[in-house]
């Protein structure tokens, strides 16, 4: 058994998704006037996560751009980078195991290994409860090894249902081992206190500030300006697109 | 007492009623556009920021194609095709709801069953449990947002409430023209 491996005091999955559910009202009532990127008063997040057009902010002063460096990442730096994508998931989250083996290998290959394009990911827990052990245990690997990190990630996605919140840890600390050079048991353990809880947290909160309510939500910008979010296991073809690369 | 459609009977008569009235072009375009305009608002309605980005401009409105079943990969392939029924169901059930009250000059009486089947449609459309826009939207209001993770299908549950809601509105309806023509034929087969 992992315990409870999150301090009472976080920001809870209900916290985010209340937040979605203040967007939705806002998308509601402001819909006619074209969607959430109208202004208006319907609160900071929703400018800032939806908004486009001249008031879309940079991505520097995005909610999701915050602590970006920070961010497991591939490709070249966001700050130089002609698109970047700032993918939210969640490991236990069906859809984003759709999007990382049909959408994210095609990204890979064909916009980060060239350089046109950086793939960042932000990781929280909104989906089934296994996520969140998982994502503290992400977070204390990635602090260790960042290939270790996307090797754990993928290991989530690809054999999701075969976890729940009693086996997470073990077999994270079972698939470490055998797969990565990381201190599996340190990896564990400090899941167990919420070591990285810090790091979580900073994911949590930009998530709130953007108004993400589901997983995957895709951020995406091109030459350093907002270009468009979207959410759901969305193909390679509408990031290709909307990236314009 | 609610009619409910129990017998064989009750479906061929659905089908043999959907059939005479879609064969009313007028009809079957008001359907198709129907089922198409439903079709839309499941789809979009998970993506109203990135609709009103391509709105805005700077995306391609190509994309938007992305976000449907079956092009793009938003909906697994059990979810897609609910949704894609739902949609279909929703034309018919307008075609009908439009006859029933033209030709027929009666009420449109039986098509609540559309308009639920349209709310259960837009809350079903996505992953629900990954948080569809909408029905995390509404759940979160009564503050049980992690409800629907509880459910065994991931929300599709809804869209499955919105395929029964919108058989029912038909079977309603094709009662109501019971012993009618359409187009010169008996709405009603002998038994």
């Amino acid at each position: 058994m992992t315990g409870d491996p999150l301090p009472a005091s976080r920001t809870t999955r209900r916290a985010v998704l209340a937040s979605g559910g203040a967007l939705l009202g806002a998308g509601c009532l402001g819909g006619a006037g074209g969607g959430s990127g109208g202004s208006g008063g319907s609160g900071n997040g929703n400018d800032d996560g939806g908004g486009s057009g001249g008031g879309a902010p940079p991505l520097a002063d995005h909610p999701v751009g915050q602590n970006l460096a920070a961010q497991p990442r591939l490709g070249p730096d966001p700050a130089e980078a002609t698109g970047v994508i700032v993918a939210f998931e969640d490991p236990s989250c069906p859809r984003c195991a759709t999007f990382e083996s049909e959408t994210v290998p095609k990204i890979r290959s064909k916009l980060v290994a060239p350089g046109d394009a950086a793939y960042v990911v932000r990781t929280v827990p909104l989906v089934y409860p296994w996520g969140e052990p998982a994502i503290q245990a992400l977070e204390a690997t990635y602090a260790r090894d960042a290939d270790a990190f996307w090797a754990l990630l993928t290991h989530y996605f690809d054999e999701q249902d075969a976890f729940d919140p009693g086996n997470v840890l073990d077999r994270t600390a079972t698939f470490l081992s055998a797969e990565t050079s990381v201190d599996a048991a340190a990896v564990v353990g400090d899941a167990e206190d919420a070591a990285y809880d810090d790091a979580v947290q900073t994911d949590l909160a930009a998530a709130e500030a953007a108004d993400v309510s589901g997983t995957p939500t895709v951020f995406l910008f091109r030459d350093g300006q907002y270009r468009t979010r979207v959410t759901g296991s969305v193909s390679f073809n509408l990031v290709q697109q909307s990236l314009g690369l | 007492m609610i009619s409910l459609p129990l017998r064989r009977g009750d479906w061929r008569l659905m089908g043999r009623t959907a059939r005479l009235v879609l064969g009313v072009p007028a009809y079957a375009l008001l359907g198709a556009v129907a089922a198409a305009v439903a079709l839309t608002g499941f789809v979009l309605s998970q993506n109203l920021p990135f609709v009103s980005d391509v709105l805005a401009g700077p995306v391609p409105a190509t994309a938007l194609l992305e976000l449907y079943p079956f092009v793009g990969i938003s909906y697994g392939p059990v979810t897609g095709a609910v949704v894609v029924l739902v949609s279909l169901l929703v034309g018919v059930d307008i075609a009908l709801v439009a006859y029933h009250v033209r030709e027929r000059r009666l009420s449109a009486e039986g098509s609540g069953g559309s308009l639920i089947g349209v709310v259960l449609g837009t809350l079903g459309a996505g992953c629900a449990a990954c948080g569809s826009a909408i029905l995390a939207g509404v759940l979160s209001l009564f503050g049980a947002a992690g409800l629907v993770t509880l459910l065994p299908l991931d929300g599709l549950e809804f869209a499955i409430l919105a395929l029964a809601a919108l058989v029912l509105s038909i079977h309603w309806l094709a009662n109501g023209m019971r012993g009618g023509e359409i187009r010169g034929c008996p709405v009603e087969l002998q038994k």
